[in-house]
Formats: C-alpha cells, structure tokens, sequence
C-alpha cells in the first residue's frame, strides 16, 4: 500500500526533520500543516492521505484536539495517527491514548524510531 | 462640705491623670523622635526600592522581545543548515549517480580489454601494450570505497538534519521562559501601582501591562535528551494500552 503522510507540526524545522526521515524510509508522498485546523482542512480535501504524522504543542489547533477530530469523522476515524512530541510525562501520555493516538513517538526522536512506528501502525491495521 | 470632698477627690484623680499622661509622654517622645528618625531613612530607601522595581519592569518586555529575537534567530540559522545540508545531500546523490555510470563504463572498458587480449594471446608485444592500456583491475575496489565515503557523508549529513531538532525543543523552553517573565511583568506593574498611585503615576504612564500573546503553546518540560528510556516507557503504556488494561493497570507502570 503507497502511502501519503500528512506531517503536522507548527515548527517548520520539525516538518522538514520528518520529511527528511520519511524521505530516508523510502516514502515519497507528503502534506503539510502548521496547525491542527490546517490539518483538518488538508484532509478534508484531499482522501488520499492516509498517514498522520503530528506534533502535540501547535497553535490554534493541538495535536490532541486534531486527534479527536479525526476520529470523531466517519470519514477519517481510522486513518493511522503517529503523535510525535517532547510532552513526555504520563498524564500526556494516557490523554493521548484516550484520544486514540495509534502511537506515540518522543522528540527528539531517532529514524529508527519512527520507522518502528509506523511499522507497528501498519502491521496493526493490516491485521 | 460632703460634695466639696467628692469634687476635691475627682479634680486630684483627674490631676494624677494629667500627671501620669505627661509622664507617658516623657517616656514616647524620645521613641517618636526615633521614629522619625527611623522614616527620614527609611523613606528614601523605600524610594530607592520603588524606582528599582519601575526600572527593572521597565526593561522586562526587552528582555522578553530578545528571547523571541533568538527564537526567531534560531530557527532562521536552522532552516538554512538544512537548506545546505539538503543542497549537500543533492550534490552527494548526483555525485553518486556520476561515479556509478563513469565505473560502469570504466567496467566495460575492462572487459573490452579483456576480450582485445584473448585476440592477442600469440602475441606478446601487442598483449603487453593492451595490458598496460588496460584500466587498473582494482577499479571496482576504488569504486566500492569511493562509494563508501559518500555514502558515509550523506548518513553524516542526515545526522546533522536529526541533531536540528533541538531547534524546536529550546524553541519551547524559550517561550516557557517568555511567558514566566511576562507573568512577572504584569505582577510587578500590579504590584506598583498598589504601593502608591499617586507618587509612581510617571512611571505607571511608562510601565505599560505587557499583553501575554495567546496562542503561544509550549512544553515547559521539553528537553533535549537522546535517551531510549524514555521511549521506552511510552512503548509499555501503548502496548499495555492495546491489550486493553484498565487505566488502573497503566498508571501502576509508572509508580
């Protein structure tokens, strides 16, 4: 399955980190957002994206309120979402999974990490 | 005569009265002159203080306008390390894809050569000359260690790009840092101008509240730290999470 990311993060050094990264795994395919709502509008118009890669701390819409507006739609409620953030403690980390983050990666993060990751996202899915 | 001793008795209490009040005021008079003498010191040091604290929140938002300079620094020097690091990583990829077509033909030529000497087994003279036209046979261990050396330079690059991350992660501790000495502003401005309005009203007019942007989030425990540990830790409580424990279950992890 080809897959096209959408890689949210309002620093603009961070989105580039993870393209790079994902460009270094062999994907190819990439949208970008600043924001949640950002985000939120670029799948809206766009169905073929169906890979999230977000940041929790952004502006106007957090990683976790872009969370539950994906899931909250029919439409996109099952598209995979990798949280990667600094925000380590643990009550992020359950508010995260309440919000059903499919996983959840720390910065700063190794490619090896993320690799893992959506390796595991999609292993999960495909089973 | 009976009234004439009330009135005598009451005019020698209320003398005593009198008398005890002067001696009272014998005994407070030096402590009120010490006290005064206490406030004429006091008092300009007191002025001293106030002017502090107007000046040290006047320079407060300069403060905090030079953090958001170095963010702003930042994140530009940033973003052109890994414009060169890309424009590197580029010129490494064409630099490959050169070397790999010019050793390719350089390994045709070897086995022309090779096919030129099978003709010429019976002569010696043309064979030794076709021999030393001939490219080097450890043409392909160049190749592979040429090879090699860029391809360590693009992992190398490719770390410089990974180790940019702290960029973002101070970037949050600066906006942290930011927003306390904002906080601070604002309580030290409130706390003027409770002290005395009238005296500081000068300053006050100089001493503008600094306007806490909203909006701006920030992970006041961000940290540059490359340690698996940590992630580690997160990977228990997701995969505790798929099996469906309770949240009982999960916070019992971290205890």
């Amino acid at each position: 399955m080809s897959l096209k990311f959408l890689v949210v993060d309002d620093s603009l050094t961070m989105r580039r980190i993870v393209v790079n990264s994902l460009k270094n795994l062999g994907y190819n395919d990439f949208v970008e957002a600043a924001d949640g709502q950002e985000a939120l509008a670029k799948l809206g118009a766009d169905n073929t994206i169906n890979f999230v890669i977000t940041d929790w701390n952004m502006p106007v819409m957090s990683g976790l309120e872009l969370t539950k507006g994906i899931r909250n739609n029919a439409e996109s409620a099952n598209i995979p979402i990798l949280m990667v953030t600094t925000r380590g403690v643990k009550e992020d980390i359950i508010e995260a999974l309440q919000a059903r983050v499919s996983n959840y990666v720390i910065k700063p993060f190794t490619p090896q990490v993320l690799k893992e990751k959506i390796e595991q996202i999609l292993a999960a899915q495909s089973t | 005569m009976g009234n004439i001793n009330n009135n005598m008795a009451t005019v020698f209490e209320k003398l005593t009265d009198l008398k005890n009040v002067f001696k009272f005021g014998e005994k407070i008079v030096p402590i009120i002159q010490s006290l005064i003498e206490f406030m004429k010191e006091i008092v300009p040091l007191l002025e001293n203080i106030n002017f502090s604290i107007s000046d040290s929140t006047k320079k407060i938002p300069q403060a905090s306008n030079q953090i958001q300079n170095v963010t702003s620094a930042t994140e530009l020097a940033t973003t052109e390390i890994l414009d060169l690091v890309d424009e590197i990583t580029n010129i490494l990829i064409d630099t490959e894809n050169s070397i790999t077509t010019y050793f390719q033909d350089i390994n045709e030529r070897v086995e022309s050569y090779e096919k030129l000497k099978n003709m010429f087994v019976e002569n010696p003279e043309v064979l030794a000359m076709v021999e030393k036209l001939s490219p080097s046979k450890t043409i392909q261990l160049k190749e592979t260690r040429l090879l090699d050396k860029i391809s360590k330079i693009k992992s190398d690059s490719y770390q410089i790009t990974l180790s940019l991350q702290v960029q973002d992660i101070t970037a949050q501790q600066l906006a942290s840092v930011n927003h306390l000495i904002e906080s601070v502003h604002n309580r030290l401005t409130s706390l003027i101008q409770d002290i005395d309005q009238a005296e500081l009203n000068r300053d006050i007019k100089e001493i503008s509240t600094m306007e806490i942007p909203e909006g701006v989030v920030f992970d006041p425990n961000a940290s540059y730290v490359n340690n698996s540990d940590r992630q580690k830790e997160i990977d228990v409580l997701i995969n505790t999470q798929s099996n469906k424990t309770t949240q009982e279950e999960i916070d019992t992890l971290f205890k």
